[in-house]
């Protein structure tokens, strides 16, 4: 048995501005895998940053339990420093908060405040540019500025990286790359959970991405926690994805259009390649059918 | 048969300052080579390309953005290297871009649409007219007192969009204006474009990586390194699927199913592009 690496009870966080209050998060329950790569989806506003922000401490529950990686998270207390650098997140648009004359300067900016020594900081460095697909060879001496958004993008995600961070949190990871920078995102994201255990959430609105990645979906509406599963539960089934504003990745559109128009397609149906062979077999079928 | 484009592109090369500079090889470095392309009244134009490929250079030569180092860009006639035109020119094609915060001046919607219009001093009246109009066209009218801050992304570039169209343009260029929004309202937002296009004869311009917006568009260029190196219907151009994905796009899965389905044998018409049309052919 593992126990959850995040485990989440009753959670409720409630922002307060004046005399205004604002319930951002209302009775979550939940918990996430160790080794895992969760997935938190919602529209904007349905409270995904607020719930990721409370991963590291950045934010503290207003009521309710939060444990994570064994650290307790309560509304005052506990030790947070130690969860920050146990907890990496890598925000929106991270290219924009890179700062250093060097690749290398930049990424070793969090180790150089952990009290190791040069060689010690050299070796998280190299290991994360390695890990991010940037050779120290070719890319430490370089200045960020002159690479492309989404070589800047795998620096910031190297900076995180060099931290030896055991959860790491992902901010819509890939907003703004194009078809080959997210691939090659991807990659390294599913190298670093597969290769280095480390536990990975992602914050993302791009269903096909959260389909392609993760093994758990936590589907967030108006602070709600209203729906969790696999990709393939939640996507396969009718269910109120657009009643929560969300649409579904667009195979699993067609499908559910396909049946709606009447085509025998089973539910379990969900990849590119059980699509094409289910289709061709129904064509068979049918075909058989008229010849008879 | 054609008449006058309202833009005409004609042989422009682009290097951007600073890589001029560098002096390196200057070969790959041009953001543009030798682009020609004519864009007709009343058209809808697609133009797709992995991120560097030279889409949002185009498309900022159009209003004067950027000036060609050779070549020329007439717009409505109007040369964009002649400096006193550039007024003239940015009010006959107006521009919205991909970040909405990086377009939004003013403290309150209505007057954020109003922001153009006054800077040009035109009268009041007028000035609440075309907002008021503006802001129908777009449905935001209920917005209206709102700060921008509070509007959800999609709001923003509906703003962004009216502040546009309140200066009367022909033409629209969305340079990625659909790629930080969340699938939703990316989808209205390309919905809202088409549907300027219909209802007021606007020229639409629409830069994009993502083939599910450029299949709906009435023509669609393809942009690699600084070039076109594709052109047509969308059915002409995502024909060859694999020549696209070789150009760093990314093939919606609906797409690649119907493709794989008529490799198969399978009829299905390569008219259908979007999810709606390939269901209807494979139920048929």
């Amino acid at each position: 048995m593992t126990y959850p690496i995040i485990s989440v009870k009753n959670l409720y966080h409630t922002y307060q501005s004046g005399p205004l209050q604002k319930a951002a998060l209302v009775d979550i329950t939940m918990e996430i895998e160790r080794g895992s790569c969760s997935a938190i989806i919602g529209v904007t506003g349905s409270g995904k940053s607020t719930l990721v922000q409370h991963f590291n401490g950045l934010l503290r529950p207003t009521s309710g339990a939060l444990v994570v990686d064994g650290v307790n998270v309560k509304a005052k207390g506990g030790d947070l420093k130690t969860l920050r650098q146990r907890v990496g997140i890598l925000f929106q648009f991270p290219e924009s908060q890179l700062f250093g004359h060097t690749v290398y300067a930049d990424v070793a900016f969090g180790p150089r405040r952990l009290n190791l020594s040069k060689s010690e900081v050299r070796t998280l460095v190299l290991h994360a540019l390695d890990a991010v697909g940037l050779p120290p060879r070719q890319f430490a001496q370089r200045s960020p500025f002159e690479l492309s958004g989404g070589q800047r993008r795998r620096v910031a995600l190297a900076g995180i990286l060099a931290m030896s961070p055991k959860i790491l949190i992902l901010d819509e990871p890939t907003t703004g790359l194009d078809a080959d920078g997210r691939a090659e995102f991807y990659q390294y994201i599913l190298h670093v959970q597969q290769k280095d255990a480390v536990t990975v959430i992602l914050v993302s609105h791009d269903m096909s991405e959260v389909a392609l990645l993760a093994d758990q979906l936590f589907v967030l509406h108006n602070g709600h926690l209203v729906a969790q599963g696999s990709p393939r539960a939640i996507f396969t089934q009718d269910t109120m994805l657009h009643e929560w504003g969300l649409i579904e990745p667009p195979l699993s559109e067609l499908l559910l259009l396909l049946r709606k128009q009447g085509l025998a397609i089973p539910e379990r149906v969900f990849t590119l390649d059980e699509a094409l062979s289910v289709l061709q077999e129904l064509r068979t079928i049918q075909h058989e059918r008229n010849n008879v | 048969m054609n008449a006058t484009p309202l833009i005409d592109i004609h042989q422009i090369t682009y290097t951007y300052p600073l890589q001029m500079k560098a002096n390196s090889p200057a070969q790959s470095l041009k953001a543009l080579q030798n682009v020609s392309l004519q864009i007709q009244p009343g058209e809808f134009l697609a133009v797709l390309g992995h991120n560097g490929s030279g889409k949002s250079t185009l498309a900022q030569h159009c209003n004067a953005l950027l000036i060609p180092n050779t070549g020329h860009v007439l717009v409505a006639g109007l040369d964009t290297s002649d400096k006193i035109l550039h007024h003239a020119i940015r009010d006959c094609v107006g521009m919205i871009f991909q970040n909405p915060d990086n377009q939004i001046i003013a403290t309150v919607v209505e007057d954020d649409v109003a922001w153009a219009l006054a800077v040009r001093g035109l009268p009041a009246t007028l000035i609440a007219e075309r907002v008021e109009q503006a802001m129908t066209a777009v449905g935001i009218s209920h917005l209206r007192k709102l700060p921008p801050h509070r509007l959800s992304g999609g709001q923003k570039q509906r703003l962004a969009i009216a502040g546009v169209l309140a200066l009367r343009p022909q033409c629209i260029i969305a340079d990625e204006a659909t790629s930080q929004l969340d699938p939703l309202s990316r989808r209205e937002i390309t919905a809202l474009l088409h549907q300027l296009h219909q209802e007021l004869g606007l020229t639409i311009i629409q830069v994009t990586h993502l083939l599910e917006e450029a299949a709906l568009a009435q023509r669609v260029i393809v942009m690699d390194q600084g070039r076109i190196v594709m052109e047509g219907t969308p059915s002409v151009v995502f024909s060859d699927i694999e020549r696209l994905r070789q150009l760093s796009l990314a093939i919606p899965e609906p797409i690649e199913l119907a493709d794989r389905l008529r490799a198969s044998g399978i009829t299905i018409s390569r008219e259908a592009l979007t999810v709606e049309a390939i269901a209807r052919e494979i139920s048929r």
